[in-house]
Parts: C-alpha cells; structure tokens; sequence
C-alpha cells in the first residue's frame, strides 16, 4: 500500500465515521422527538396490556387485593352465563350494524359524489353527526324513540300508522331496542365510512368511466361493474374496521337502554365494566377483555388470510 | 449551537409530558382535578395547622346533587363559621363515579379525610379496607351513639362495631295529588286518603281513581323499570315477613320464593290486569309533576321538589298496608372516616366533631330535603315536626327494613333489579324469573 493509498484510506475511514456520526446525530434527534410518543405509548399501551395479562391470572380487585389463581378466572368466564350472553349481543350488533354501515355509507357516498351543486352539503349534512360525542347522540336518539313524547311515535301517529293511543315501546323489546341502537349508532357514524368510500370513489380515474361511456355503459351498469369492482379493497378495510368497532360497542347502549330489558342489550363491553367496576373484579374484568382481545385478532387474522389469498388469485 | 437548542427543546417536552403523566396518575383512577386540588391544599395546610392554633382543614367528599347538595353546602358553611378550629372542603363528586373514586382514592393514599357512604354499601367499603371503626374516636369526641334512631343505627354497625355516624334514612313512600283525589271521593276531611288496608283495598282505591278521573290522567304514576319498581317489591316483600334474600352467613340466596312471587305478581296486576300504571312511562316524576298522575311512589327525597313546584297540592304518607303492615324499602346516608395515609387521631376526631354538628344542628337544614334526620333529637324537636309534609311520613323511619349486612348488597340489587324488569315488562313468568335471579345470586354470594 502507497502512503497515497493509505491516506485515502484514512480519509474513507474519517469520512464514513463522520457520515456515521451525522447519521447518529440524526437518529438521536429523530429519537428525541419520537421519546414523548414512545414514553407515552409504553405507559398508556404496552404496560396496561402487560398489566391486563397479570390482572387475569389474579383475584385482583379495585384496590389491588391480590390473590394468585392461575387461570382460575378464564375457567369461571367459560362457565359465565353473562360472558356467553354479553358475547352473543355483541355478536349480534356486529352482524345487524355491519351490512347496514357498509351499504348506507356507499348509498351516501355515491350521493355526495354526484357532480351537483349540493355535492358539499351532502358531505357535510352526512358526516356531521360523527362530530357529535357519543352521550349527546345517545340523548337525541332517546328522545326519538321515546314512548308517549318520542318523535318517532309522534311521526307514526301523524302519519295515521299509529292510532292516537297506541304507542311502540322501542326500548323494551329486544328486537325493537337492536333496531333502535342500530339506527341511532348508523346516523352517528355512517359519515366516516361514507368518507373513505368517497376518497376511494375520486380516486378512480374517469378515463375509465369514459372508456366505459364509449362502450355504451349504462350508469348502472357502470356502478357494478367498474365503481364497485374498483372499491374492493377499501370495502375490505372498512368492513374490518368496522367489526372491531362494533364489537366495542357499550356507551350508546348503556345510555339508551342500560342493557335492558334484563340483560337483552348488555353488549360484552357493559359486562366487563360492571364485573371491573362496579362488582370490584378487576381480575375477571381482565380476562373477559383477554377474551374479547383474542376473538378480535382472530377476526382480523382470518380476514387477512382471505384478503391475501383473493391478492394472489 | 443548534443542536444544543433542540437537544433541550426535546428534554422539555419530555419532562413536561411526564410531569403532565404524573399528576394526570395521581388522581386515582382518572378523577377530575378537583379532588387533587383540593387534596394538595389540605395536605400543604396540615403539616403546620394543628397544633399551633391554626385551622385543622379536612377534605370531605359528597355524592349529593341537586337540592341535596344545597341543603349539604348550607350545613357546611354554618360549621365552618359556628367554630374556628376546624375548616371542612367540600368535594363534589359525580354519583354514578363517586364510589369508584373512594375506593381507587383511599387504596392510593389519596381519599378525603370525610366521606359518604349509604349504609347498603358500608359493607363492601368496610371489606376493601376503605373505612375503620369509629368507637374509639366517638369515645374522645363525646359521640353517644344512643342518640340516633336504633334502626338506622343497626343498618350501619357490623359485626358490633360502628362504622359510619348516620345522618338519615330515605324510605320509600307515597305521595298523593290532593285534587284527583278530592275529585274521585277518596280524600277525607283531614286531606288524607281513603283507603282500605289490604291488597284488594288498594287496587279498589287505585280503579276508583282510574274510573272518576279524566283520561290523560293517570292513577299511579310509576316506572316500568329498574328502582322504584323493585322498591315497592322490597317493600311488600317486606311486608309479608319475607326473609331477606340472602341467608344470614351471606353465602347463599335464601329467597322466600312463595312471597317474593305474591309481591311481584301483585305489582305486574297493577300493570297489566287492572291496567292503572301508564305504561312504560319515560319519566314518571314529570307525570307527577305537572298533575297527570293521582298518586306516585319513590324515595323521601322528591319531597323537596314538590314542595317548590307552582300549583302542586300533595300529601305524602307511608306505603300502603297492602300485607298487613307498612315495612318499606329505604337506605340510609351516613359519614364516614376512610382510611387516610397518616391516621391522624386529631383529625379524625375534628372530623366526629363535623359528623356530630351535620347530625344534629345540620339534622333540621338536611331534613328539607325530605329525608328523615337519625339523631333523635332531631326527629324529636318541635323544629322537625312543624315541617310540613315531613310529620305525616317520619314514623316510617323505624318501618324501614335495611337489607341484610352484606359486602355484596349492590350487585345483588343490581341482579334483581335486572330480572325483575322482565316481569314489569311482562317478558317472562314471574317463577321463571325467580329461578333465574336465584342461580345468578348463587354464583355472586359463591364469589
């Protein structure tokens, strides 16, 4: 090696160990501003999962009594009445509010994409509702449905559906109270869904609706055949987001209904709070959201797995 | 230089996030500021404000809102100024999260050196290690136990040990619109209902209602759901002799199943055979309120509320002898000292000393609010009986029957209330129901 090779080696050396240096400064300043997120994160996300996982194999009450009973409380949630009933309501709202958020979201989104002057109102008028909290929706939706001062009642009355002293009890029979948490939960969230259908909708390019006006396409046929072909996989995310939504389903029912009649509409989520809160079994509370956790991923993982294979045929 | 800058740009941010953390955990489980606001002042004053003369500051947490709150506000403010040792902080906490943040408060070092507990839930609070007996500190504080009503009393003294200084009881009772009545021929010449004891007596004067008075008006406005309707069973329950429905040792139900069927059945006749209750009424109070209903039933409390509304003529009274006497449901509100980081004996008895003036010069403001004052000498004073309204029902005091003592007296409630729902709903049959609540209430007392 010349002395001219080695100094240039040197040199190499210095110039990598300095662009190595640059890069740590960089990485440590991108550290720095992440740290507040991440120290956040770990507090408020990693340790309470870490900490459920312990709570659930505890006899762990509000004021942290503990009494170890391995997997004790996942055997009595297999035996709980409650669980299976909570679960099953769950399920059920799962099944009645998902169809219904898809199609009225693409109903509304293909409204609000028309190329009319009252395009904007329609996006704001259909999403505002989601800008509302979740105890004002609840109270408007109560006042709806309400028996004797209802505006629902009211409406059927004027109507002449409902004769003057005749009155439907929404909240008081299961099925009735489903279709009334369902159309109250639709009007409060149906706006984000109809937003990812409308950003989705733009995204199409219109030489393809051109090619398909050259063709001769009717405009319904262009719907199914080019619009809903095209939003496929959007479809796919929101049905899955919308799942995991649903299946988290608790405030605007205990509001509504508390869970009644009897345990009719006490969705799982109710059940937790009041095993956790109010009967004072953490513990328990922790393994039932294991539960739920874990029945959430499976979803997930299975739509995935479906979604991957439709990719690759 | 720069760099320098947003190496402690970024260090701020982080430490005040944290300490944003800190104080945001600090206020046990999720609790407003108010309470650690209030906490870090008491506990700043303590150190130096007992025995150099200066005011003992004591924390005490309430639950009551509304006209409670007022008349709990008033007795306060007189204490504060009746004395110069002892200064209390009112803290008013949310009903529905008030026992959550008790209990999460006390576990974390960080409950108020007063509190409020109804005698239903003493139990349970005395179990999770929330408050301590009282016996000694009554001793230093001059606290006779013989002055409050031996009923109420006994609901808050567990395995002979006082927990709690009572301050009422609330029962259930009635309440009658003087007008629909006098219109139906059913008020005497004292204003006082006529009306037959027993189970057929009732719903005679209930049909006779319904027949005399216009439509719109109903004759027992009540709800289809939930409190009072599971009240008025555990009052005719009551009244019948049934047992409560836990066993004495608390580890198994021990329903009187017979009983419990003849309440419930009798109140589901009200709803659906001689069809005097509207149904499923959203809000029965209102129904009374503004006239359309002839009688109604609830707690005490709604006696306040009447009271200043415009153009309502009411009576209240004790619930009807339907079973051969008038037992009734009621609870009963007490203080209490939960268990502070550092017991300080001195300010637990200042804390007595506040307990001691809220019974009995606060008793007379308190009973204005409906509720029946415990310190006898209240109930007695001449003060109390001119209260109008208030004499016609403050026998019912000693009528009350306190459930059994038990740490799970409120998810046990909770059970029955549930079920009990489908019956006033007319989902299920009565005996099914009761199978249900006694296997639920199986595996809650197993627990």
């Amino acid at each position: 090696m010349t002395t001219n090779e080695i100094e240039l080696e040197k040199r190499v050396v210095r110039v990598s160990s300095r662009t190595k240096l640059k890069q740590w400064g960089l990485d440590i300043k991108a550290f720095l501003f992440l740290l507040p997120f991440l120290i956040l994160y770990i507090l408020f996300t990693i340790f309470p999962m870490i900490k459920g996982l312990q709570m659930s194999l505890y006899d762990w009450t509000l004021i942290k009594k503990m009494d170890f009973v391995g997997l004790g409380n996942y055997v009595t949630m297999l035996h709980d009445a409650g669980f299976w009933r909570g679960l099953w309501n769950s399920t059920l709202f799962v099944i009645l509010s998902t169809p219904t958020m898809l199609v009225f979201a693409l109903l509304l989104a293909v409204i609000a994409n028309q190329k009319t002057r009252l395009r904007k109102l329609f996006r704001s008028v259909f999403f505002l509702p989601s800008v509302l909290s979740v105890s004002v929706v609840s109270y408007v939706g109560l006042f709806i449905v309400q028996p004797y001062t209802g505006f629902l009642n009211n409406l059927l009355k004027l109507l002449g559906i409902l004769s003057a002293d005749q009155e439907i009890f929404w909240l008081t029979e299961a099925p009735l109270a489903w279709i009334a948490i369902t159309g109250i939960t639709l009007w409060w969230t149906v706006g984000l869904n109809m937003i990812l259908y409308l950003s989705a909708m733009q995204e199409i390019p219109d030489d393809i609706y051109e090619a398909g006006r050259l063709d001769g396409a009717t405009d319904y046929q262009m719907f199914f055949r080019i619009t809903l072909p095209l939003l496929g996989p959007i479809t796919k995310t929101i049905l899955m987001l919308q799942i995991i939504a649903s299946y988290k389903v608790f405030l605007q029912i205990y509001i509504i209904t508390r869970g009644g009649p009897g345990t009719d509409t006490r969705p799982i989520i109710q059940y937790i709070y009041e095993e956790g809160i109010k009967n004072n079994h953490m513990g328990y509370a922790a393994t039932m959201s294991y539960a739920l956790f874990a029945i959430l991923l499976v979803v997930s993982l299975i739509q995935m797995k479906l979604n991957s294979n439709k990719g690759a045929a | 230089m720069k760099k320098v800058f947003t190496t402690m740009m970024g260090a701020s941010m982080v430490l005040s996030l944290l300490a944003g953390c800190s104080s945001g955990g600090s206020t046990s489980g999720g609790a407003s500021t108010e309470p650690a606001k209030e906490q870090a002042a008491a506990t700043a004053d303590s150190g130096s404000g007992k025995s150099d003369g200066k005011k003992i500051e004591l924390t005490y947490w309430t639950l009551f809102a509304g006209g409670d709150g007022e008349y709990m506000d008033q007795i306060i403010s007189n204490f504060n100024k009746s004395q110069d040792e002892i200064l209390i902080k009112n803290v008013k906490l949310e009903w529905a999260e008030y026992y959550t943040k008790l209990v999460t408060g006390v576990s974390g070092g960080k409950g108020p050196d007063i509190g409020i507990s109804h005698t239903s839930k003493l139990p349970e609070l005395i179990k999770a290690g929330v408050v301590t007996p009282l016996d000694d500190t009554a001793k230093a504080a001059g606290l006779k136990w013989e002055d409050y009503n031996s009923n109420i009393l006994s609901s808050a003294t567990v395995d002979g040990k006082h927990y709690a200084v009572p301050i009422d009881t609330h029962p259930f009772i009635m309440y009658y619109n003087k007008k629909h009545l006098q219109t139906a021929g059913l008020l005497d010449g004292n204003g006082k209902p006529i009306l037959e004891p027993g189970a057929d007596g009732f719903v005679k004067f209930l049909t006779t209602l319904k027949e005399k008075l216009p439509k719109d008006v109903t004759p027992f406005a009540f709800s289809n759901n939930a409190d009072d309707p599971y009240r008025l069973w555990w009052a005719l329950y009551s009244q019948q002799g049934g047992n409560d429905v836990i066993s004495d040792d608390g580890k198994s139900p021990a329903i009187d199943m017979d009983k419990a069927m003849k309440a419930a059945n009798y109140i589901k006749d009200l709803y659906y055979t001689s069809k005097v209750i509207k149904p499923q009424d959203p809000d029965f109070y209102k129904t009374f309120q503004s006239g359309k209903g002839a009688i109604m039933m609830t707690g005490v409390w709604a006696t306040g509320t009447w009271e200043t509304t415009k153009d309502l003529d009411f009576g209240a009274m004790a619930i009807p002898n339907i079973f051969g006497n008038t037992k009734t449901w009621g609870d009963s509100h007490t203080i209490i000292l939960p268990v502070t980081a550092k017991e300080d004996p001195k300010k637990r008895e200042a804390a007595l000393k506040f307990a001691m003036y809220a019974t009995e010069q606060g008793g007379q403001i308190w009973a204005k609010a409906g509720h029946i004052p415990a310190d006898s000498k209240v109930f007695e004073s001449d003060g109390y009986k001119a209260l109008k309204y208030r004499s016609d029902y403050k026998a019912v005091a000693s009528d009350v029957v306190f459930p059994k003592v038990s740490d799970k007296t409120w998810p046990k409630n909770d059970i029955l209330k549930k079920y009990l729902d489908e019956i006033w709903l007319n989902k299920t049959a009565t005996d099914v129901v009761f199978k249900k609540i006694d296997s639920e209430l199986k595996t809650l007392l197993a627990k």
